[in-house]
C-alpha cells in the first residue's frame, strides 16, 4: 500500500523551481477573469514569450540551490553583498521608480526612454544612455565585478569601480538633459537613486580590489567603518544632501515656478520678507551650512565632547533659521498674491526640507561623536546586569546613527511628500506603528496572544467620539472635551477594559487566550453595529464628525485639521513618548518579569514573579496604547464606523509584529511601517486586485527565509548566534524559531 | 505535634521547627490528593518525601510553595501561617522552590537565569553568585550560553543554582534526579548535601529512595495521599517494606 512516488532529490527540486516560476509568471501581469472566462491570467502568463524568462529564472534558482556549496563559497566573498545591494537598487530605480514626472502614468524609466527615443536634438550621450548604454553598462558592471570578486582580479575591480562612478554620473547627466528637453517640472528620484546604486556597485568593485580576506565579514566591516570616526557617515550624508539642497533642489514651487535657492533669492530680494530670510536666501544659508559642516567635521575628527555639542547646537540653530525662512517666504508670497501661492508652509519645494535633513544629519553626526568621545572600550560591558547589557547592546554607534538619521527623515521628509503619501503616512503607517508597538508588549514581551487587540482601538475611538459629542448620546456638558483631553480618559477606559478582560482570562494559555480575545474583539464590534440604546449610531458610524484637536494657550493657538502634516507631528510626539517609555520598560524589572513569564511560567512563579500581575500589566499597557491610537484615529479621520474595527485588522497587527520580529521594539516599528507602506506602494506598481496577493507572497517568503522577523529581538538573535560574538559560519537565517514558539 | 519520628535526635541540629504541616488536605476538584498529612522540617534538616507515582509528593510540595491552596489543615513556616499565600510572597520569607522537570528559562543565558533567581532583590548578591558558581563549576563553564542548550543535568544544576540565588532558608527540591544519568544524580545529591551543610533546610521529593534516604536526616513515605511511614533516613533504609516497595529487593531473601 505504501507506494510513494520516489523522485530523486534533484527532480523534485527542479519541478518545484519550475512550478514556482510559472506561479511567478502568473503573478506578474493581468489576471482579471470574468464570469465566463477564468483563464485570462493563466493564458497571459503562459502564452506570452515571457514564460520563458520566468522559466529561466526557475532554472537559475534550481542550479543555485543544487550547487549551493559552490555558490555559497563565492557568495561569502567580500564585495558580493554590496554587489547584490547595488544591483537591487538599480533594478528598483529602473523598473519601479519614476524618472520624469510630467509623463504621468508613463513616468518610469521605460516611458522616459521611449520619449527620449522619439525626441530629436538630444545630446548623443543621453540618447545612447536611454537607448542601450544603461543595460549594457549594467550587465558589464555586474559581470565584471563578479569576475573581479571570484577571480580576485584587483585591476578589474578598480576598473569596474571607476566605470560604475562614470556610468552613475552619465545617468544623472542624461536624465538632466532629457528633463531639460522635456521642460516639465520634475521631482522624480529615479536618477539620483540610480547614482546611489552605481556608487554601491563602485563600492563592491573597491572591496573586490582591496580586500584580502576570504570571507566577507559585513558586520565587522560596518562596525569598523563606524568606529573609525563615529558620526562620520552622518556628516558625509549631510554634506551630500546639503549640496544637493543648496545647488539643485527647488526651494519655492507654486504652480509652474521651479525656483532653486538662487532663483528664490532673486525672487524675494526687495520683497516684504524679513531681512533674515533675505540674508538666508542670499548668503547666510551657504555660510551657515559651511559653518555647521566644518564644526561637525571638527567634532568628528577631534572626538571632542565640547566641540561635538557646540556643532549639534549650531545645527539646531541653523534648522530653526531654515524653518523661519521657509515660513517667511511662503507667507510673504501669499500676501503679495504671488500666483499659485496659497498660505504659509505651502508650495515649498524640497530644498528647505532637504537642507534641514542635511543639517540635522551633520548635527547628529557631531552628537554621536560627542557621545562616543573618549569612552574606553568595553566600558559598557563592565557595568549592569546581563539583561541591562543585552538591552544596551543595541545602542551601538551604527544603531544610534541609523536611529538619528531616521529621526531626521521623520521630521523633515514628510513635508516634501505628496498629499497621498502624507495621508498614508498618518492614517495607515503611523497609526499602525502605534498599534504595533503596543501589541508588541502583549505578544512579544509577555507572550500573550491577543487577537482582539483592535477592540481597544475601537473603545478608544468611541470614547473620543462620546466625549466630543459626536455620538447620539451626548455627554454631560462638563464632560464635553477636546480630543486631546480625551486621551487620558480613553487610556483609562482601555486600561480598565483591559484589566476586566484580562483578569478572568489570563489564566488561560496560548490558543485559549487567543480565542477569548478574538471573541472579545468581535463582541465590541458587533455591539457597535447593533447599537443598543442608540449609543453608537450603528453601522453608519458616528453621527457628526469628531472635531480636530485644538491647543489654545492664549498667546499660542494650534488648530489641527488643516492638513495631515499637523497630525503627523502630533503622532511623532506620541510615538516618541511611547517609544521612550517602552524602551525603558523593556530593560526594567517588569521587562525581566515579562521575559520570565514568556519563557516559562512555572519557573517565573518559582523565582518570585507575580505572574498574574505582570501579565495583567502587559495586557493593560497594550490596551491603553491601542486606546491612544483610537483617540488619534478618531480625531484625525473624523467619521468612522464599526467597519474600521474588523477582526482582519487585529490579525494584521499581529502579522506586523511577527513580521518585524516579535519582542523587538524597533522590529515592531519596522514591521508595521513596511507592511503598511507596501500596499500603498504597490498601488502604483501592480493591478489593484493583485495587491493582497503580493503582500501575501512577501509574508510567506519572509516567514520561510527569515522567521525571526526583520529586526529580531536581541534575545532571539542571541539564541541563534550567541551573545558573546558572531560566528560567521553560523547562518542564523536558516534556523527556524523553535517549534515551541507560542504564536 | 502529631508525629514523633526521629528528627530531634539527630546531632548537630538546632531542633527548632522551621516548617510545620498539620493535617494538610489538598483537593483537585472532587479528588482528594492529600488526605490529611502532618510532618515537619527542622532547622538545618534534609527531609525526604518518598512515594510512588501519584502518592501526592509533588502536590504536597506545591502546596508548601504556595502554588496550590490547601483544602484544610495548616502550614506554618517559622511560626507564621503561610497556607494560601501566593508563591511570589512566600519567596520573600525564604522558601525557594525548584519545580519538577527542570524549569529553566530556555532563551536566557545561564547568567540571566541566575539573575532571575535573585528577582526578589534589587540586584543579585555577588557573593551568593560566586558561591553558586563554586558549587556548580559546570555553570561557570556555560555562563554565557543559552540555558535551553544545556544538558539535562546542567539544567537541573541551573534550576537549583537559580533557587539558591534567592537566598532560601528552606529549599524545596522536586525530583532533582528525574531523568538523569546515575553519575549526574550522584553529583546532584552531593551538591544538595553541601547546600544543606551551609545551613539551608531542604524538603526533598524523590522517587530514588535509596539516594534520598541515604542523604536525608528523616524521611516520610506517602501512599495515595496518606503518610504510611516515617523515620530517620537510616531507619527507613533498613525498613523491610521500603526495601520491598522502593528498592526492588526481595523480602526475607
Amino acid at each position: 500500500m505504501n507506494q510513494r512516488l520516489n523522485l530523486p532529490d534533484w527532480a523534485g527540486r527542479a519541478v518545484a523551481c519550475l512550478f514556482g516560476s510559472v506561479v511567478l509568471a502568473m503573478m506578474v501581469g493581468p489576471q482579471q477573469g470574468s464570469q465566463n472566462d477564468y483563464g485570462v491570467g493563466f493564458r497571459q502568463a503562459v502564452l506570452n514569450p515571457r514564460i520563458f524568462y520566468f522559466l529561466l529564472i526557475g532554472v537559475l534558482v534550481f542550479f543555485a540551490i543544487t550547487y549551493q556549496d559552490v555558490v555559497r563559497r563565492y557568495a561569502s566573498r567580500p564585495g558580493v553583498r554590496p554587489l547584490v545591494a547595488g544591483l537591487l537598487v538599480l533594478l528598483a530605480s529602473y523598473f519601479l521608480m519614476r524618472w520624469y514626472d510630467p509623463l504621468g502614468n508613463n513616468a518610469k524609466f521605460a516611458g522616459l526612454a521611449d520619449a527620449v527615443a522619439s525626441t530629436s536634438g538630444l545630446a548623443p550621450l543621453a540618447k545612447a544612455f536611454f537607448g542601450w548604454l544603461w543595460w549594457v553598462s549594467l550587465v558589464v558592471l555586474v559581470v565584471g565585478i563578479f569576475v573581479a570578486i571570484a577571480r580576485r582580479l584587483r585591476a578589474l575591480g578598480w576598473a569596474m569601480a571607476g566605470l560604475a562612478v562614470v556610468v552613475g554620473v552619465v545617468a544623472l547627466v542624461a536624465h538632466a538633459a532629457a528633463a531639460d528637453a522635456g521642460g516639465g517640472i520634475d521631482h522624480s528620484y529615479g536618477a539620483p537613486t540610480a547614482l546611489v546604486g552605481y556608487l554601491v556597485l563602485a563600492g563592491a568593485g573597491v572591496l573586490a580590489a582591496r580586500s584580502r580576506s576570504e570571507t566577507a565579514a559585513t558586520r565587522e566591516f560596518v562596525e569598523r567603518v563606524m568606529a573609525f570616526r563615529p558620526g562620520l557617515p552622518l556628516v558625509l550624508m549631510g554634506l551630500l544632501l546639503g549640496v544637493l539642497a543648496l545647488v539643485s533642489a527647488t526651494w519655492f514651487a507654486p504652480q509652474q515656478a521651479n525656483a532653486t535657492l538662487v532663483d528664490t533669492s532673486s525672487l524675494f530680494s526687495g520683497s516684504d520678507a524679513s531681512g533674515l530670510s533675505e540674508a538666508f536666501l542670499g548668503w547666510l544659508g551657504y555660510v551657515l551650512f559651511v559653518v555647521v559642516l566644518l564644526a561637525g567635521a571638527a567634532a568628528v575628527w577631534t572626538r571632542n565632547r565640547v566641540v561635538g555639542y557646540v556643532a549639534a547646537g549650531l545645527a539646531a540653530v541653523t534648522i530653526l533659521i531654515v524653518l523661519v525662512t521657509l515660513h517667511d517666504i511662503s507667507a510673504t508670497a501669499t500676501e503679495a498674491g504671488y500666483p499659485g501661492a496659497d498660505g504659509p508652509w505651502r508650495d515649498l519645494g524640497t530644498g528647505g526640507w532637504l537642507l534641514s535633513i542635511a543639517v540635522f544629519s551633520i548635527g547628529a553626526g557631531a552628537f554621536v561623536a560627542a557621545r562616543r568621545a573618549h569612552r574606553p572600550a568595553g566600558a559598557d560591558e563592565a557595568r549592569g546586569t546581563v539583561t541591562g547589557r543585552l538591552h544596551q547592546a543595541g545602542a551601538s554607534t551604527t544603531v544610534l546613527s541609523l536611529a538619528l538619521f531616521g529621526i531626521g527623515l521623520a521630521l523633515f521628509y514628510p513635508p516634501t511628500a505628496t498629499t497621498f503619501w502624507q495621508q498614508a503616512l498618518v492614517t495607515d503607517i503611523g497609526v499602525y506603528v502605534l498599534l504595533a508597538i503596543g501589541l508588541n508588549v502583549v505578544i512579544g514581551w509577555a507572550g500573550l496572544l491577543d487577537l482582539g487587540y483592535i477592540a481597544f482601538y475601537a473603545l478608544g475611538s468611541y470614547t473620543t467620539a462620546y466625549l466630543t459629542g459626536s455620538l447620539p448620546v451626548q455627554p454631560p456638558s462638563w464632560l464635553q472635551l477636546s480630543p486631546l483631553w480625551a486621551i487620558p480618559v480613553a487610556i483609562a477606559v482601555c486600561l480598565v477594559a483591559g484589566v476586566l478582560l484580562g483578569a478572568p482570562t489570563l489564566r488561560l494559555r496560548g490558543d485559549y487566550l487567543a480565542i477569548v480575545t478574538l471573541g472579545f474583539g468581535e463582541i465590541i464590534r458587533i455591539v457597535a453595529v447593533n447599537n443598543p440604546g442608540n449609543i453608537t449610531n450603528g453601522p453608519r458610524g458616528v453621527e457628526s464628525a469628531v472635531p480636530h484637536p485644538v491647543i489654545d494657550l492664549g498667546f499660542l493657538r494650534i488648530q489641527w485639521g488643516g492638513n495631515q502634516l499637523q497630525y503627523w507631528y502630533l503622532l511623532l510626539v506620541l510615538l516618541a513618548i511611547l517609544i521612550f517609555f517602552f524602551y525603558r520598560l523593556e530593560g526594567s524589572r517588569l521587562g525581566r518579569a515579562w521575559a520570565a513569564v514568556r519563557e516559562d511560567e512555572v519557573a517565573a512563579q518559582a523565582t518570585g514573579v507575580n505572574t498574574t500581575r505582570v501579565k495583567l500589566l502587559a495586557f493593560a499597557i497594550g490596551a491603553s496604547t491601542s486606546g491612544l491610537a483610537g483617540v488619534f484615529f478618531a480625531s484625525d479621520i473624523g467619521y468612522f464606523n464599526p467597519q474600521n474595527f474588523i477582526l482582519n485588522n487585529s490579525i494584521l497587527i499581529v502579522a506586523y509584529v511577527v513580521f518585524g520580529g516579535m519582542g523587538s521594539l524597533t522590529g515592531a516599528i519596522a514591521g508595521a511601517a513596511v507592511l503598511t507602506w507596501l500596499p500603498n506602494f504597490l498601488r502604483d506598481q501592480v493591478p489593484s486586485e493583485d495587491r493582497v496577493m503580493w503582500i501575501g507572497a512577501v509574508l510567506v517568503i519572509m516567514m520561510i527565509f527569515r522567521p525571526q522577523g526583520l529586526i529580531p529581538a536581541k534575545r532571539r538573535e542571541a539564541e541563534l548566534t550567541g551573545l558573546a560574538g558572531h560566528d560567521p559560519s553560523v547562518r542564523p537565517a536558516v534556523q527556524a524559531v523553535p517549534a515551541s514558539e507560542g504564536v | 505535634m502529631s508525629e514523633q519520628a526521629g528528627g530531634s535526635s539527630v546531632p548537630g541540629r538546632t531542633g527548632s521547627v522551621l516548617l510545620d504541616v498539620q493535617d494538610l488536605e489538598v483537593r483537585y476538584g472532587a479528588i482528594a490528593a492529600i488526605k490529611g498529612i502532618s510532618f515537619h522540617v527542622e532547622q538545618g534538616e534534609i527531609v525526604a518525601l518518598l512515594g510512588a507515582n501519584g502518592a501526592g509528593k509533588t502536590t504536597t510540595q506545591k502546596t508548601v510553595s504556595g502554588m496550590l491552596r490547601p483544602a484544610a489543615g495548616s502550614i506554618t513556616f517559622d511560626g507564621q501561617r503561610i497556607d494560601g499565600i501566593p508563591p511570589h510572597k512566600l519567596i520573600d520569607l525564604g522558601i525557594c522552590h525548584v519545580p519538577e522537570g527542570r524549569h529553566v528559562f530556555p532563551r536566557m543565558t545561564v547568567e540571566e537565569n541566575l539573575a532571575m533567581g535573585a528577582f526578589r532583590f534589587r540586584s543579585p548578591d555577588q557573593d551568593v553568585l560566586a558561591h553558586v558558581l563554586d558549587l556548580f563549576p559546570r555553570l561557570k563553564e556555560r555562563y554565557g550560553q543559552q540555558s535551553g542548550t544545556l544538558s539535562g543535568g546542567e539544567q537541573q544544576m541551573l534550576a537549583i543554582g537559580r533557587a539558591l540565588m534567592g537566598k532560601p532558608r528552606l529549599l524545596l527540591l522536586d525530583e532533582p534526579s528525574m531523568g538523569l544519568a546515575p553519575l549526574i544524580v550522584q553529583q546532584i545529591f552531593d551538591i544538595v548535601r553541601s547546600i544543606n551543610a551551609d545551613g539551608v533546610s531542604i524538603l526533598l521529593v524523590e522517587q530514588n529512595a535509596r539516594q534520598a534516604l541515604s542523604l536525608a536526616d528523616r524521611g516520610y513515605v506517602l501512599e495515595t495521599g496518606e503518610l504510611v511511614l516515617a523515620g530517620s533516613g537510616r531507619e527507613l533504609l533498613a525498613d523491610d517494606r521500603i526495601r520491598a516497595a522502593y528498592l526492588g529487593e526481595e523480602l526475607a531473601s
